[in-house]
């Protein structure tokens, strides 16, 4: 058994290798959910909050988010695709049995183990509940070593909730809160309305022994950080992930860097006191 | 280290015999009263004391446009594509040499960059002194690049009839080897090379009015400065500067593939954080929608975030860019009237307190 | 793949010199395999048989007449991709030139005194008629990037062409800057792709692939004032090819 990485490494670093997919789910109109099997003797040995390069020989290649907890990988591994571009339109016209090419994983991920005893607000907006969900089954399945876990939740309609199994399991675990909201409601939807900040009333959690891990739009991230401050969780407890373009992965093609930083080596996934100070890190 | 010396004669016949060793040369030739690096077929087309190139001679470790690897998309067969002919690059400025240095940094940082390691272990750097400067925009002493650093395998410095030539690594000896161009140095040989460095620094004036060590500072505090508001509405977001900049390295990565769409490859080109695309993200959110945050993003990598990450300035003082630029953005200016401001904002404040202190005494 | 899956496309002209046409008889030379990939059905540039049933329209041409409007409109509602071909179809081309003027003088001295024979209008790029899905700029358009088009149609999207400004093209060829050469040149704010052959041959660009997305037209109007150009100069620089995009930016700016 051999990593994936250690194969991306061998002669080129932006050479991938072909995994197959074996399993496509219609998440919603504009989101897929792949399931991918990597070559035989292979493991992803991922941590959560990390990318992997995904390739469609002839369109391209764009960095993806892991959705899947390495504790449950075996030589695969799934992602959530929304189609919003060249390649990601490409992978939604694909069908179970297509082959494509991975490189990865990259970038560092959350540091799962420095969240343990800890309670967990876990704050996701619309796709961002994909990276999250690797870090959410991870703690879940070896769910004695943390305290209370809540879950936030923001789509703009209850048509675009992605994971409604897990959410039911998440739901259903023990010490564990989903909340979820909607901006816009249809006639059958009885939830929470409106921004996701809404739903932070509704928790109760120790603010010094807390971690948040937050995940969504740009946008969020302003509105969600003044109430997890407001609430006197600590900068270096919150933990975020960043979204930016990346043509390499691996630190030199030079489109996601954030000052000195390079999100795809240095990130994706920052606490709160590591970017504050950085201009344009939330612009 | 040791000293050879090469009468400027017998410069053809070290080409000739480095060509016949197989080594690709190349060097500064005149294209349209501009200079480019160019492969040289004669050692007439060469201009050692040109002023400076078109492009910096980071064409030949990262090439503008460059094949990444071969794949079949049917049957998912790759093939890496690593390129390493050996080459002798002649007359590269110090400045340059500067920037070579941090293309390696950035190259072998992480993950090492298998393309560009390949082709910068079969390229041989003969860097040469500059002994008057080169064109008004270049500011090289301002930024410390006027001294070779370590990385040459042989320097050049015209001492007139002859050529001082300094041997730097083992690969610059072996480009010697063989060849009966190149003499032991007499004492008097020596005295004329300290006598010609000696002699160049006055030539060359300190542009900068800031030190190079408070380019990192001066640029935090002018995260907001109006200045870049200013630069945004002059640029054409043409992308020239970044293009001509010897350490600009970033890229993008397309794919191109044939009608029957099976055999393709996978392309890097020269890429340039001044377009409008340079950091949008899917679904259309872009981290720098102006010409005025790009702008200010291009001049932060130069004075501030590069070397924050690599410990070497992402400016090496060229002046390309400057040189080229259509509506006169200069490094020199900018790093200027960012220090004058922030000079400015300093006495303001500095005079502010004053007031205070002599109304609160009356 | 057999013949009967390959896509069908046809080629229709409107007003233009079916130069861009002519470029892709070129392309099929240069990609022979090109006949392997598609089934063309309608090319009265290389063939006689017309068909009917196509998927993808190629359009070469501006609209410049009211009629011409009904038979984009039939196109538009057979196909199921329409790709409009050249600076004509896709910016108006030089036939915006007379947009500037008074079209009955315009057509009396073009047409003399038959000129009210002939029926005619400003002259319009066809996406001021049709939902177009992509353009190929270019007077004429390229080849390589009309071959790229194709193999993106075969894929199942749409072309993706570049639309960032012809001087980083030049610059990665090392062409020396045309205004360093005592020329103008349109570059800064034209979109490249044309592996910037103008200025490799030593003229400045004109602009026939259109405008990049944001241009800076006071920084480029402040260029070629210094560069020696005079307002007239400009404007009839501008006029080539830019009428119909320049007007429409006039229009935007004089809204609001």
């Amino acid at each position: 058994m051999t990593t994936l990485l250690n194969e991306t490494l061998k002669e080129s670093i932006y050479m991938p290798t072909p995994a197959r997919i074996t399993a496509v789910k219609t998440f919603t109109p504009t989101e897929k959910f792949f399931k991918i099997a990597l070559p035989s003797g292979f493991s992803l040995a991922h941590r959560p909050g990390q990318f992997v390069e995904v390739s469609v020989f002839g369109v391209g290649e764009a960095p993806i988010s892991i959705c899947s907890a390495p504790s449950r990988s075996n030589g695969t591994f799934e992602m959530c695709v929304r189609a919003v571009g060249k390649l990601t339109d490409a992978l939604h016209r694909l069908a179970a049995g297509s082959t494509i090419a991975i490189r990865g994983p990259f970038g560092r991920g959350f540091p799962i183990e420095r969240f343990r005893g800890k309670d967990i607000i876990f704050v996701a907006g619309g796709l961002g509940l994909a990276p999250l969900r690797s870090l959410i089954d991870e703690v879940i399945n070896d769910r004695g070593k943390f305290g209370r876990i809540h879950l936030l939740y923001g789509t703009r309609t209850p048509q675009d909730i992605l994971f409604a199994e897990d959410l039911v399991a998440w739901a259903n675990a023990p010490r564990t809160e989903v909340h979820i909201t909607v901006d816009r409601p249809d006639e059958a939807w009885k939830g929470n309305v409106g921004v996701i900040t809404k739903l932070f009333p509704k928790l109760r959690f120790h603010a010094r022994n807390t971690v948040a891990i937050i995940v969504g739009p740009p946008v969020m991230y302003k509105f969600v950080l003044m109430e997890l401050l407001g609430k006197g969780i600590a900068d270096g407890n919150i933990w975020l992930s960043f979204e930016r373009q990346m043509k390499c992965a691996v630190g030199k093609c030079g489109h996601c860097q954030l000052h000195h930083i390079y999100t795809c080596q240095d990130g994706p996934a920052f606490s709160y006191a590591q970017v504050k100070h950085l201009e344009e890190a939330f612009s | 280290m040791s000293l050879r010396i090469m009468p400027k004669s017998l410069l053809k016949t070290w080409i000739k015999h480095l060509q016949s060793r197989h080594f690709k040369v190349v060097g500064p030739t005149e294209r349209f009263g501009q200079y480019v690096f160019e492969e040289i077929h004669s050692a007439d087309e060469l201009v050692m004391d040109y002023p400076t190139s078109v492009l910096p001679p980071k064409k030949y470790l990262l090439p503008p446009r460059e094949r990444l690897f071969t794949f079949n998309a049917k049957t998912m067969e790759m093939q890496p594509d690593i390129q390493a002919v050996p080459t002798v690059i002649l007359g590269v400025h110090t400045c340059d040499m500067h920037a070579v240095a941090m293309l390696d940094k950035v190259n072998n940082t992480g993950y090492a960059d298998q393309h560009y390691k390949a082709r910068r272990e079969a390229t041989y750097l003969v860097s040469v002194e500059c002994l008057t400067p080169c064109m008004e925009g270049s500011f090289c002493k301002s930024m410390g690049t006027l001294t070779v650093p370590e990385n040459y395998d042989l320097h050049f410095t015209d001492l007139g009839s002859d050529y001082a030539v300094e041997v730097g690594s083992e690969k610059g000896a072996a480009l010697l080897e063989g060849c009966s161009a190149f003499w032991e140095p007499s004492e008097a040989d020596y005295a004329r090379v300290d006598a010609v460095i000696g002699a160049k620094w006055q030539h060359f004036p300190y542009r900068l009015e800031c030190d190079v060590t408070e380019l990192p500072d001066l640029l935090a505090l002018s995260q907001k400065s109006p200045l870049w508001d200013e630069l945004g509405e002059r640029c054409l977001a043409c992308g020239m500067c970044t293009k001509v900049c010897p350490t600009c390295y970033c890229f993008d990565v397309t794919d191109e593939i044939d009608l029957n769409l099976e055999h393709g490859e996978r392309i890097r080109q020269w890429d340039s954080c001044q377009i409008e695309k340079f950091a949008v993200v899917a679904g259309g959110h872009n981290f720098r929608s102006s010409r005025a945050l790009r702008q200010r993003h291009r001049f932060m990598r130069k004075g501030k975030y590069q070397y924050e990450a690599f410990g070497l300035m992402g400016c090496v003082g060229c002046g390309r860019c400057a040189a080229s630029c259509l509506v006169h953005i200069t490094p020199v200016d900018t790093f200027n009237a960012l220090h004058r401001l922030r000079q400015a904002a300093q006495n303001g404040s500095a005079a502010e307190n004053t007031a205070s202190n002599q109304e609160v005494q009356a | 793949m057999s013949a009967k899956t390959l896509p069908r496309i046809a080629f229709f002209e409107f007003t233009s010199c079916e130069g861009c046409q002519l470029t892709v008889v070129d392309t099929l030379q240069d990609h022979p395999e090109l006949l392997n990939a598609v089934e063309i059905v309608q090319f009265r540039e290389a063939m006689s048989e017309r068909g009917d049933n196509y998927q993808i329209a190629f359009i070469e041409g501006s609209c410049t007449r009211p009629s011409d409007e009904a038979k984009l409109k039939e196109i538009r509602a057979k196909a199921q991709i329409v790709v409009a071909l050249g600076a004509c179809a896709h910016l108006g081309g030089v036939n915006a030139i007379r947009n500037r003027m008074a079209l009955p003088e315009v057509r009396e001295y073009v047409y003399g005194e038959k000129a009210a024979w002939f029926e005619t209008y400003p002259a319009r790029p066809i996406e001021a008629v049709i939902k177009v899905d992509a353009s190929l700029p270019g007077c004429p358009i390229d080849r390589n990037e009309f071959a790229m088009a194709v193999t993106h149609l075969l894929q199942g999207r749409l072309p993706n062409l570049p639309d960032y400004p012809l001087c980083i093209e030049c610059k990665l060829l090392e062409n020396v800057c045309m205004y360093q050469r005592g020329k103008t040149c349109l570059g800064p704010i034209t979109r490249a792709g044309c592996a910037a052959i103008c200025p490799s041959y030593g003229d400045g660009c004109e602009g026939c692939r259109g405008l990049i997305p944001k241009p800076n037209w006071a920084a480029m109007k402040a260029v070629l004032r210094e560069h020696g150009m005079t307002d007239a100069e400009i404007d009839s620089r501008l006029t080539m090819f830019l009428t119909y995009q320049t007007m429409q930016l006039e229009a935007k700016a004089a809204e609001g």
